[in-house]
C-alpha cells in the first residue's frame, strides 16, 4: 500500500493564520487535524480540533474533571472567543507529527497509534503534501483484508 | 568540603527560588553533583532519603487521586459555593473554610488543584474578577495546611522524622492556632476585598441553580472512595495507638481503595506526581550532605548562640527564620535543611516539642509571602497564568506578605502564651 494512493486532504493555513481561521478550515476540510506551513511549505505545527476547543472555552476548563452541573455557558463561551478569534494560530497549534509520503503502512499505522488525534501530515522531501485521516487509512487496510 | 556543600546546595535553592529549570531537575542534579564530587558517599546518600515522607506523599497522592475521580470534591466545593447563598462576604469565608479543611486533610497543593479551577469557573458565573477569590484560598490552604501531619509537605517532613509527634499531637497544637488565624485573614481579605466582590442578583441565581450533585451521581465508586478516605483520615488519628507508622497508613488506604476501586493500576500510579517524588528524594541527598559535612551543626551552633540559650527566643527566632527562609527560597528545601537543625538544637536535653511547632508554623504560614514561597501559590498562579489572567510577583506579595506577618504575631503569642 502507497500513501499516493490514499486520498489526502489539503487542508492548511500559513503561519499567519488567525484562530478562527484555523478553527473555519479544520472544520471545513472535516479532518480531526491541519497543517500549519512555513513560507517554504515545510509543517510548523498542527492544529487540532482540540486547539479549537481550547480557543474557545477559557483554559480553566481543561483543569476540571467533573462539569455535568453546568447547563448553560453561553454567556463565558462568548466572551472567551471574542478575546481569542484574533490570536495567531501558532499559539495554539501544537508540534507536527509528520510521515513521508514514501513509508509502510506498518510505520503509519504505530504513528496513529501514538497520536492522540486522527490525522497525520504527510511530507514529501519535507514538504506538505496532505492530511491523512486515520478512517481513509483504516477504509484502505480494511479493502486490503 | 563544607563550602562545596553550602555552595550545591545554595546554587540548587537559587534555580529553585528564580525558576531558572524545574525544581525536580535542581534538585536531582545537586544530589548528583554531592555524591560524585564525594561530598557524601553513595551509602549515606541512600540512607539520608527519608523513605516514610515519600511513602506518605505517595499513598496521599493514589487516595486523593481515586477519590477524585468521583466529583465528590467539586461537589463539595459547588455545595459550599451554593451555601453562601450568592452573598460576596459568604462566599469568601465558605471558599476559605473548605480550602482550609481540604488542606488539612487532603494536602494543600491538592487542594489548590482541585478548588481553583471551579473557583474560576464560578467567578466567570457570578462576574467577579477571579485573583482575590484564588489569592484567598491559597492563603486559606497554607493555613489551614498548617492544622495537620499531612496538611503541608514541612509538616509532613517533620511528623515522618520526628517519631515523638503523632497526628494527633499535630491536630492538638497546631490545628486551633490555625483555626483562629483562618478566620482573622479571611475577615481582613474579605475587608480588603469588598469592593471588588459585588454579585447581582440575577448572578448568584445562576449559582443556586447549579446541579452540584449530578456528577456525583453518575460516577462509579463514590461510596468506596468516601469511606476509604474518612478511613484513612480516622486512622491518622489512632495511628500512635495502633502502633502504625503514618506513611503506612497513607499506603494502606492507598492499597485497600486499589483493591475495591482501583480498576486500572497503570491509572491509578499515574496520580502520583512523580516529579514532586523525585524532587524530594533529590533534596534529602543535599541535606544529607550538608549533614555530612557539619553545616547543620554550625548552624545549630549558631542558633544556641544568638538565642542565648532561652528555649523561647529559640522558638521564636526558628518561627520567624523559617517564615523568612520559606518565603524566599520554597518552605519545603528550608524545612528539610532546618529538621536536622532542630534535631541538633535538642541534642542531649529532654524532648520538647515547642521548636517543631515553631518550625512547622514558620515554614507553613511563610508560604503565604510570596508566589514562590509555597508549592500551592506557584500551581495557583500557573492555573491562572494558563487561563491568561496574570499575578505579578509584587502582587501576589502585597496581599501575601502582611497576611503573613498578621499570622505570624498570632503564632508568635501562641507560642508565647500556650506553648511555655
Amino acid at each position: 500500500m502507497h500513501l499516493r494512493d490514499l486520498p489526502l486532504v489539503e487542508a492548511s493555513v500559513p503561519e499567519r493564520a488567525t484562530l478562527l481561521e484555523a478553527a473555519r478550515t479544520l472544520a471545513a476540510a472535516q479532518t480531526a487535524a491541519i497543517a500549519v506551513l512555513q513560507g517554504d511549505g515545510t509543517v510548523a505545527g498542527l492544529f487540532t480540533d482540540d486547539d479549537v476547543l481550547r480557543g474557545i472555552f477559557p483554559a480553566y476548563v481543561e483543569d476540571l474533571h467533573h462539569t455535568a452541573f453546568v447547563e448553560e455557558v453561553g454567556q463565558i463561551v462568548g466572551s472567551r472567543l471574542q478575546e481569542s478569534a484574533g490570536d495567531p494560530v501558532t499559539r495554539y497549534m501544537r508540534p507536527p507529527l509528520v510521515v513521508e509520503l514514501e513509508t509502510s503502512a506498518l510505520h503509519v499505522a504505530e504513528r496513529f497509534l501514538h497520536c492522540p488525534w486522527g490525522a497525520l501530515a504527510v511530507v514529501e522531501r519535507g514538504r506538505f503534501v496532505g492530511m491523512l485521516r486515520q478512517v481513509d487509512f483504516v477504509a484502505r487496510l480494511l479493502r486490503i483484508v | 568540603m563544607t563550602l562545596l556543600a553550602v555552595a550545591l546546595f545554595a546554587g540548587a535553592l537559587a534555580v529553585v527560588a528564580f525558576d531558572w529549570v524545574h525544581r525536580t531537575k535542581a534538585a536531582l542534579v545537586g544530589a548528583g553533583a554531592m555524591v560524585v564530587l564525594g561530598v557524601i558517599d553513595q551509602q549515606r546518600a541512600i540512607a539520608a532519603i527519608d523513605w516514610a515522607t515519600l511513602g506518605l506523599l505517595v499513598g496521599m497522592m493514589i487516595l486523593v487521586g481515586l477519590t477524585e475521580r468521583t466529583g465528590v470534591f467539586t461537589y463539595l466545593a459547588l455545595r459550599a459555593a451554593q451555601l453562601s447563598g450568592g452573598r460576596p462576604i459568604a462566599l469568601v469565608f465558605v471558599l476559605a473554610g473548605v480550602t482550609g479543611v481540604m488542606s488539612a486533610f487532603l494536602d494543600n497543593l491538592t487542594a489548590i488543584l482541585l478548588v481553583v479551577p471551579i473557583t474560576l469557573l464560578l467567578a466567570d458565573v457570578l462576574g467577579l474578577p477571579p485573583v482575590p477569590l484564588v489569592l484567598i484560598e491559597v492563603i486559606a490552604s497554607n493555613i489551614g495546611g498548617t492544622a495537620t501531619l499531612i496538611g503541608d509537605p514541612p509538616n509532613i517532613m517533620i511528623g515522618t522524622h520526628v517519631a515523638e509527634l503523632t497526628f494527633l499531637d499535630f491536630v492538638v497544637n497546631l490545628a486551633p492556632v490555625s483555626a483562629l488565624t483562618l478566620l482573622i485573614v479571611t475577615a481582613a481579605l474579605a475587608f480588603a476585598f469588598r469592593r471588588q466582590l459585588v454579585i447581582t442578583p440575577a448572578r448568584s441565581q445562576a449559582v443556586l441553580q447549579l446541579d452540584a450533585g449530578r456528577d456525583v451521581r453518575g460516577s462509579k465508586y463514590v461510596g468506596r472512595s468516601v469511606v476509604v478516605l474518612v478511613g484513612t483520615i480516622v486512622a491518622f488519628f489512632l495511628h500512635s495507638l495502633l502502633h502504625i507508622e503514618p506513611a503506612v497508613v497513607a499506603l494502606g488506604g492507598a492499597t485497600v481503595l486499589l483493591l475495591v476501586a482501583g480498576d486500572d493500576v497503570e491509572d491509578a500510579l499515574e496520580r502520583v506526581e512523580w516529579s514532586t517524588i523525585f524532587f524530594f528524594l533529590g533534596l534529602f541527598v543535599m541535606v544529607g550532605g550538608l549533614e555530612e559535612r557539619g553545616v547543620v551543626g554550625e548552624v545549630a551552633t549558631f542558633l544556641g548562640d544568638v538565642t542565648d540559650g532561652s528555649a523561647t527566643a529559640e522558638a521564636l527566632v526558628l518561627l520567624w527564620g523559617a517564615a523568612a527562609g520559606s518565603a524566599v527560597v520554597d518552605n519545603i528545601p528550608f524545612t528539610a535543611a532546618m529538621i536536622p537543625v532542630v534535631d541538633e538544637l535538642g541534642e542531649g536535653e529532654p524532648f520538647d516539642d515547642r521548636n517543631w511547632w515553631a518550625l512547622a508554623l514558620g515554614a507553613c504560614l511563610g508560604g503565604n509571602a510570596t508566589p514562590i514561597a509555597a508549592a500551592a501559590n506557584v500551581a495557583a498562579v500557573g492555573v491562572l497564568e494558563r487561563s491568561g489572567i496574570q499575578v505579578s510577583f509584587f502582587r501576589f506579595v502585597a496581599v501575601g506578605l502582611p497576611v503573613t506577618l498578621l499570622s505570624l504575631g498570632i503564632a508568635s503569642v501562641f507560642l508565647l502564651l500556650v506553648q511555655v
